[in-house]
Parts: C-alpha cells; sequence; structure tokens
C-alpha cells in the first residue's frame, strides 16, 4: 500500500543514564508528567502531523514497551491501513543480528518500508520531550528539494559543544555537520529529527552496510556521507519546547517544566494533545488536612500531606503529616505518613516507609545530586536516603 | 461462556432530575467525577465474565450512544456477542416518540433480541444505579437457590423517589412488593434481577398478551406466590438516581472514604471512557481540600467539599465549595459558589456568586453563562 510519508521511531535504546529507572523497560516506556510515557510524545505527533504509519523499532528490554503500545488504538494508529508496527529484530534464512546502530536498525527493517513504498521516511527518537507538527518539516523538505532535512534548533552558545551543530547558508542549507565540536561554528543543533527521501536513504543505508567500518549511525555515518557526497540537506528550525529526556537531571527539569507553561511545555493546550494510553482509576482525591500547591497529580491519587513542586502519576498516595516537594512520583508510588522526599524521582511502586526521609536541598555541594529510587523499591519505616543517592528494587545504595 | 447475559434499561428521563436530564436520560447522568451512570451497570456485568450486554434505550439517546461507543472501553467490542444497543426497533404503538410504560414494553420491543439470547440466564439492571454489585456471586446465589427471580435490595435507610420495596421470609423469600409508599419499609429494590432466559421470555409474551407493562406489579406482585422471588441484599453502597437531591447527596457521600473503597474496590474497578487530558494542576495559591478531581483541572482559586469532573478550571480568588462541577464548567476570577450542580461547559462569570442550600442544590443547565 502506498504512502506518501511514514516514520521510524528509534526505541530500542537502553536509556543507560536513566540508570535503575530503565533497568527493566526501555527509555521511551519511562513515566512522564504525571500520565504519560516518553514515547506518547513522538506517537501523537505522528498522529496530530497526520502521519497514520510508524514502525517502533525496538530492542532492549522491550516487554513493557510492547504492552504500553498495544494496538496502538490511544493514539489512533490501529487503522486497518498502516498504524503502528513494533518491530524487533529478526532472523532471515541467512541469520540475523541485534540492531547495531541506529542506521542498521533502520536497514533492517528495508523490507518493511517498502511495503508501503513512501516518498519520504520521518526519522525521530524516542526520548524527546516536544510537540511539533512533523508535516510541516516535509513540506519545508519537499520545497528545498532535500534529500535529508534536519530539525535544529538555537542553543545557548554556551551549550553548542554538547550537540550536533549544524552550519548553514542563506537558505537554510546545511553547510557542515559536526558532532559535538570543542568550536562551535554555529548554535543551530540537531534535534535527533530527520526527513529522508527513501529512495535517497535507501541507497544511503545500503552502501552504510557495506562498509565494515562503519557504526552504521545516523549521526556519525549517514548524514556526514550524504553531505561529504553533496546531496542537498535542509535545516528546518524549530522553534518551540524540546528537551533530550535522556538523563536523570533532564526527566526532572521537564516534569518541572510541565509545572510552568511559561517554560513551554504546554500540555493544557488542546489544540495539540498528547495521548496516552489511560490507567482505569477513581478521580483524584484531596483530603481534608491536604496542601496541594503548584503541583500536578492524576487518577487514582489520594493526598492527604503536603505536596509542592511536585508531579504526582497515577494511583500515588501520599500519608497524613507526609511531605513531598520537587520530586516526580511514578505510578503507584506510596508515600507513608509523617515521610519527607524531596528532589527525587521515585520509579513505579515504590513504597516509603514512615518517617523516612529521602533526598535533600541542593546546598551548593558538587555532590549534591536527585535521589532516585528503583521502581518497586521499599524504605523500611524511618529510613534515611540522602541527597544524591540511588536505591535498587532491593532498596540497597547502587551508584550512579 | 459464561451462563449470564445482560440487559440495561436505560430509558428512564426522571422529571425530579430537572435540567440534568433535559439532554439526556438518567442512566447517561455523570457521575462521581469521572463516569456515568451507566458505566456501574456495565463494569458490574463485565467484571462478573459477562460478554453480552444488550443497552435498551428510547427517547434523548444520543448522548448514550455517543459514550458507550463500539463497547471497547468496557471491553464489550466482540466479533460474537459484546455490546449490542437496543433502540426501539419493534416500531409498533409508537415506541421511539413514546415513553415506554414499563419494562415489559421495553422488553416486548426488543423480543426478537430476546430469541437470540445466547446464555441461561439474564441479568436485567437499571442504568441510573450506582453500586458496585458482586453479580457473579449473586448469580451463583441464583443458580444455588433454585429461585426463580432474584430480586437484588440495598440495606440502607435511604429511600429513593418511586422505589419499590420489598418484603422477605427468613428463607429470603419475597412476601411482599410495595411500592407508592410515604414511608418505605422493607428492602429497598435496587432494579437488578436475575431470572432464566426462559422464563424472562415467556413472563414478557404473558404480560404483552394481556397489555399489562409493569414489572414490578404484573409479574412480582402478581405472581410472587406462584413464583419463588428470591431477595439478595446488598449491604454496600447502591445509590438510584431519581432526583436531585438524591444526586447531590449520593454525590457528596463519595468524599467519604469508607464509601470510595466500596465502590471504587480494586478487586471490581469501575470502567469508563478514557479522557486525553493533561493531569490536573494546582497553582501555588491555589487549594484544593476534601475533594474529588478529575483530570485536566486547573486550580488556581478555592475548592472545598466538591466534586471536580475532568477540565474543571478555577480561576484565581474564585471560592468553589460543597459543588459538583461537570466537564469543561469555567469558574472566572472572583467567582463564588456554594451548593452548584453545573451542567458541561457551564460558565461563571467574574465575580459572580451563585448560592444554593445542601437541601435545594442550584442546578445549572450545560453550556449556560452565568
Amino acid at each position: 500500500m502506498k504512502k506518501e510519508c511514514i516514520a521510524m521511531l528509534l526505541a530500542g535504546g537502553q536509556g543507560s543514564r536513566l540508570y535503575v529507572l530503565t533497568g527493566e523497560m526501555a527509555k521511551p516506556a519511562v513515566p512522564f508528567g504525571g500520565k504519560y510515557r516518553i514515547i506518547d510524545f513522538p506517537l501523537s505527533n505522528c498522529t496530530n502531523s497526520g502521519i497514520d504509519t510508524v514502525g517502533v523499532l525496538t530492542q532492549y528490554r522491550p516487554l513493557e514497551l510492547n504492552s504500553y503500545i498495544g494496538s496502538g488504538q490511544p493514539w489512533d494508529l490501529d487503522g486497518s491501513s498502516g498504524g503502528v508496527h513494533i518491530l524487533p529484530p529478526y532472523q532471515g534464512a541467512k541469520g540475523g543480528s541485534w540492531y547495531k546502530g541506529t542506521a542498521n536498525a533502520i536497514y533492517q527493517n528495508i523490507g518493511f518500508i517498502d511495503m508501503y513504498d513512501p516518498e519520504y521516511v520521518v526519522i525521530l527518537s524516542g526520548d524527546h520531550i516536544y510537540k511539533m507538527d512533523y508535516s510541516d518539516m516535509v513540506k519545508r523538505h519537499k520545497e528545498a528539494q532535500a534529500a535529508c532535512t534536519i530539525s535544529v534548533m538555537e542553543v545557548p552558545w554556551s551549550e553548542a559543544s554538547r550537540f550536533g551543530i549544524m552550519a548553514v547558508d542563506g537558505d537554510d542549507m546545511i553547510t557542515e555537520f559536526a558532532e559535538k565540536p570543542k568550536e562551535p561554528k554555529s548554535n543551530l543543533a540537531s534535534m535527533g529529527i530527520y526527513v529522508f527521501s527513501w529512495q535517497a536513504l535507501r541507497q544511503y543505508l545500503t552502501d552504510d552496510e557495506a562498509d565494515p567500518k562503519s557504526e552504521n549511525d545516523f549521526g556519525k555515518n549517514i548524514i556526514p556521507n550524504m553531505l561529504n557526497d553533496g546531496q542537498r540537506m535542509a535545516a528546518y528550525r524549530f522553534e518551540g519546547y524540546w528537551k533530550d529526556v535522556g538523563t536523570l537531571d533532564s526527566l526532572w527539569d521537564a516534569n518541572m517544566d510541565m509545572l510552568s507553561p511559561e517554560s513551554g511545555l504546554d500540555l493544557r493546550d488542546e489544540s495539540w494533545p498528547i495521548y496516552a494510553r489511560s490507567v482505569n482509576a477513581p478521580p483524584a482525591f484531596l483530603g481534608m488536612d491536604s496542601k496541594v500547591s503548584h503541583s500536578a497529580f492524576n487518577r487514582g491519587c489520594t493526598v492527604e500531606g503536603v505536596v509542592e513542586n511536585a508531579v504526582l502519576s497515577s494511583n500515588v498516595s501520599i500519608g497524613k503529616g507526609a511531605k513531598v516537594s520537587y520530586s516526580v512520583l511514578l505510578p503507584g508510588t506510596v508515600v507513608k505518613a509523617g515521610a519527607v522526599v524531596e528532589y527525587a524521582i521515585l520509579g513505579e511502586n515504590c513504597v516509603i516507609g514512615e518517617n523516612c526521609h529521602i533526598g535533600g536541598e541542593p546546598g551548593g555541594s558538587e555532590k549534591w545530586g536527585l535521589t532516585v529510587l528503583a521502581p518497586n523499591c521499599q524504605v523500611a519505616d524511618g529510613r534515611e536516603v540522602p541527597a544524591g543517592i540511588m536505591l535498587d528494587r532491593n532498596a540497597e545504595e547502587v551508584s550512579k | 461462556m459464561n451462563g449470564l447475559h445482560g440487559i440495561i434499561f436505560t430509558y428512564e428521563k426522571r422529571n425530579d432530575l430537572r435540567e440534568l436530564t433535559e439532554i439526556r436520560s438518567a442512566a447517561s447522568i455523570p457521575f462521581g467525577g469521572r463516569y456515568r451512570a451507566v458505566d456501574f451497570a456495565l463494569s458490574n456485568l463485565v467484571n462478573a465474565g459477562v460478554t453480552d450486554v444488550g443497552v435498551v434505550m428510547n427517547g434523548r439517546y444520543q448522548s448514550m450512544v455517543d459514550h458507550l461507543g463500539s463497547g471497547k472501553d468496557w471491553d464489550l467490542s466482540r466479533k460474537r456477542g459484546g455490546l449490542r444497543l437496543l433502540p426501539p426497533f419493534a416500531a409498533q404503538q409508537g415506541w421511539g416518540i413514546m415513553p415506554f410504560r414499563g419494562k415489559i414494553e421495553a422488553l416486548a420491543g426488543i423480543r426478537s433480541y430476546l430469541e437470540e439470547i445466547r446464555q441461561d440466564y439474564v441479568a436485567l439492571v437499571d442504568g441510573d444505579l450506582v453500586a458496585n454489585l458482586p453479580m457473579s456471586e449473586i448469580f451463583d446465589e441464583h443458580v444455588k437457590t433454585g429461585a426463580d427471580i432474584t430480586v437484588v435490595c440495598g440495606n440502607d435507610s435511604f429511600s429513593t423517589a418511586d422505589g419499590s420495596y420489598y418484603e422477605k421470609d427468613e428463607n429470603g423469600r419475597i412476601t411482599e412488593v410495595l411500592y407508592g409508599l410515604n414511608r418505605p419499609r422493607g428492602y429497598r429494590g435496587l432494579e437488578v434481577y436475575i431470572l432464566s432466559t426462559k422464563l424472562l421470555i415467556e413472563l414478557v409474551d404473558e404480560c404483552y398478551a394481556k397489555d399489562l407493562f409493569s414489572w414490578r406489579r404484573d409479574v412480582l406482585r402478581a405472581n410472587k406466590e406462584k413464583l419463588n422471588l428470591h431477595c439478595y441484599i446488598w449491604k454496600g453502597y447502591a445509590a438510584q438516581i431519581r432526583s436531585v437531591q438524591e444526586y447531590y447527596d449520593r454525590s457528596m457521600q463519595l468524599l467519604e472514604p469508607g464509601i470510595r473503597s466500596d465502590l471504587f474496590c480494586a478487586e471490581r474497578p469501575i470502567r469508563a471512557k478514557g479522557a486525553d487530558k493533561s493531569s490536573t494542576y494546582v497553582s501555588p495559591d491555589g487549594s484544593c481540600i476534601n475533594s474529588l478531581v478529575g483530570e485536566g483541572c486547573n486550580i488556581e482559586g478555592v475548592v472545598e467539599n466538591s466534586i471536580l469532573f475532568p477540565g474543571v478550571t478555577v480561576e484565581a480568588g474564585a471560592v468553589v465549595r460543597n459543588c459538583v462541577l461537570f466537564k469543561e464548567t469555567v469558574v472566572r476570577k472572583g467567582a463564588q459558589l456554594a451548593y452548584v450542580i453545573a451542567d458541561k461547559d457551564v460558565e461563571f462569570q467574574e465575580g459572580h456568586t451563585m448560592m444554593g442550600q445542601a437541601t435545594y442544590p442550584v442546578v445549572v443547565a450545560k453550556g449556560s453563562k452565568v
């Protein structure tokens, strides 16, 4: 079935910099913003952009992600033509292999893409929080008659050396690309979102696969090769909120950003809805002695204590006299009476015993950091877990 | 396959519900900050393993049709069986335009559907009952006692408008069928019945042939000697939503933890349609206590002792006390509300005050600007 444009979503990464949060699930399945998972953002962007065919490439710990995506119905991606497809590595007659890199993952699924015979393929990552109209980017790609279009955004010059940086000409055509340059020539950073003309990409993937020295990576191999060959490469400027939530700090930051729509991340704006698979639970209940301030909460929450500057996912419960501040609590976590949680990310279904003290304020010390608990971690009554500590599911300290 | 079939009646439009049923039947009234009344009947059946459910509708059923859709939210979108919407299709006697005089007429209107039922037993359930009933236990008891009809009754001090009441002997057999009582006595009928499919069809045919239409009068009371009518007593929360006062009082009961854990017990979850809303947010100056709050609300003012459905906005300086606000209600800056039930999409303008009483809550019709 012919489609003009399909999307391929790279969701196989482990997300090792999220440490214990991705111990048992791939990064795109990590809960975000109280009711979403990270993958809801690219999937919702696809459906809002009119892209009805999405391949999701999975590899690391895919169970949680697979069951979350299911038929694709929450994102309207369960149509009879197209829809969402989970694409794990597979065996062929001549054997098979794991996805060796981002480009190899797409290479191994050339057959899938060819089934739809698209003009354009959008390549997406499963670890970014943003709202973007991909159809506008495809329009730019067509108008520029490009082989590849890369979405870019201006970042502060001081941070430019952390990104893949593009140099562009007067028409915003890319002239140079440098991965994490020490002396950046521009502050236009790649957001890891690409539109390719499929026939061009198909050729480059095939050539790349034949090169034994290649790392089979878009940023390291495919993009530089296309530039070197003088292919038309367009930049697509994105203005708006975008955050890579690949680290604990950035995941926490993005959650806090959601509380303040001035940050640019306005999830209440219904003109570009972010869809999620919904959890079946009764409405939240805020008790007589509760105090909730500058915080978000969800279905199934029960709050009897104090919650400030915090994000409570579904089915979180906060006991009497407990205080939660500057923290992100993932679904099903229970904070018992009298406990204090500050500057922390608590994984799913954690139990914080009575009068525990989890985390601490930043005191200017260099060793300070968020306190992070693995999913299902149970902390015994009265225990203190200082700032910067990470606990595994057995409530034992592990290093970051 | 489970041996029980479900039929839910959703056609009642109670005048005592005033503006709340102007646009819908009682069964599609929003309840509890997220649900429609009919969600409870559907969930009770589905939680008991029932796979086939017919929903009888008549008059103002568009809101019900919108809500139920394919039945997917209750896992009732199936190749075989699943949810069947039953608008009046045996077009006799002006059905569809005229209200049914009673359940018998409603059942006679779906006579051919009754013939197709694959299960040996049928549960008849009213769509305006809000309760979390252990239907599989009730079904087991029906089979075990060998009753002809099991009548589920509540056991609390609540009465309901136009209620039916039952007296029973020590074996649980019903001895009296009462209605139209000024002072209720006996057990309050919850309008939930289990009987065999065969008996149901016989009773419907028999009554219909004699132009009898009332289930409680012409089936239950008329046959209480001949048939073994068994009373199942449900001790938990069971609200029949038939008047504004009942609606309000029963809603406010949900602020008690015991009632919530009974109605929303984890073993038998109440399923409802999802809503694509973000998290609910309370601002630094906002305050919200002793309230049940749906998702996607934005609270910058003061909310106390209230029930907010999804997408409600309470602006800074506004005060909402003892209210039930349906989806997308907007309370503008400085507005003050007490004892108000606001239907969907109502806007209370800046500085406006509206006060009802606990014994006379004010109802504001859908889409009003106050």
